[in-house]
């Protein structure tokens, strides 16, 4: 697994989108994330650790090669403009619903 | 492991689940550029609600959500962030 900056996250992140273009699947994970480096010990006292509140996890893969990245509140809105584009640009492939949309417009006009 | 047929409803019961306990629940998006269909699930680990949808319409709503999801995991607590859903 992985784990990168941001930009770098979102350059992978669209490579494994073309990559996966003619076949397989793009798997993207998101999980609020406290810090934590080691695993909770199911004996004996947790050690001095600050969860922190502000931090997410984000992860991806094509079935193959993974990849990660941490995003904090300092870094969201940036990260999250970027994300939004690469998101709408790579996921194009899906069908267009033109006559139910005429449908709409036409009710939405009256 | 119920599937919703419509966004509204998914919407509204993925952002509940999220909020009964942000640090359990995760979001996961599955692409398949090869069919032409996206995936939604949130779970929680006990619960699991999936939305499926091979519509371009959809995937500007589905992004909109992730994000939402995002800044509210990334916010702290102390802020009483409400999603703008209704």
């Amino acid at each position: 697994m992985v784990l990168l900056e941001s930009e770098q996250f979102l350059t992978e992140l669209t490579r494994l989108f073309q990559k996966c273009r003619t076949s397989g699947s793009v798997f993207i994970t998101l999980k609020k994330y406290d810090g934590r480096t080691r695993s909770i010990p199911k004996k004996g006292s947790v050690e001095g650790f600050e969860p922190s509140d502000n931090k997410c996890l984000l992860r991806a893969t094509d079935g193959k090669k993974k990849i990660s990245t941490v995003v904090s509140s300092k870094e969201v809105n940036k990260f999250q403009m970027a994300y939004s584009n690469l998101l709408r640009a790579n996921m194009d492939g899906l069908k267009k619903r033109d006559k139910k949309n005429k449908n709409k417009k036409a009710k939405t006009a009256q | 492991m119920p599937q919703y047929q419509t966004w509204e409803e998914f919407s509204r019961a993925a952002e509940k689940l999220y909020l009964a306990d942000p640090m359990k629940a995760r979001v996961v998006l599955k692409y398949r550029h090869a069919n032409g269909n996206l995936c939604i699930k949130v779970t929680d680990d006990l619960v699991c609600l999936v939305y499926r949808t091979d519509q371009a319409q959809d995937v500007k709503k589905i992004e909109k959500f992730h994000s939402q999801l995002m800044r509210l995991m990334v916010a702290k607590e102390s802020r009483n962030v409400t999603m703008e859903t209704d």
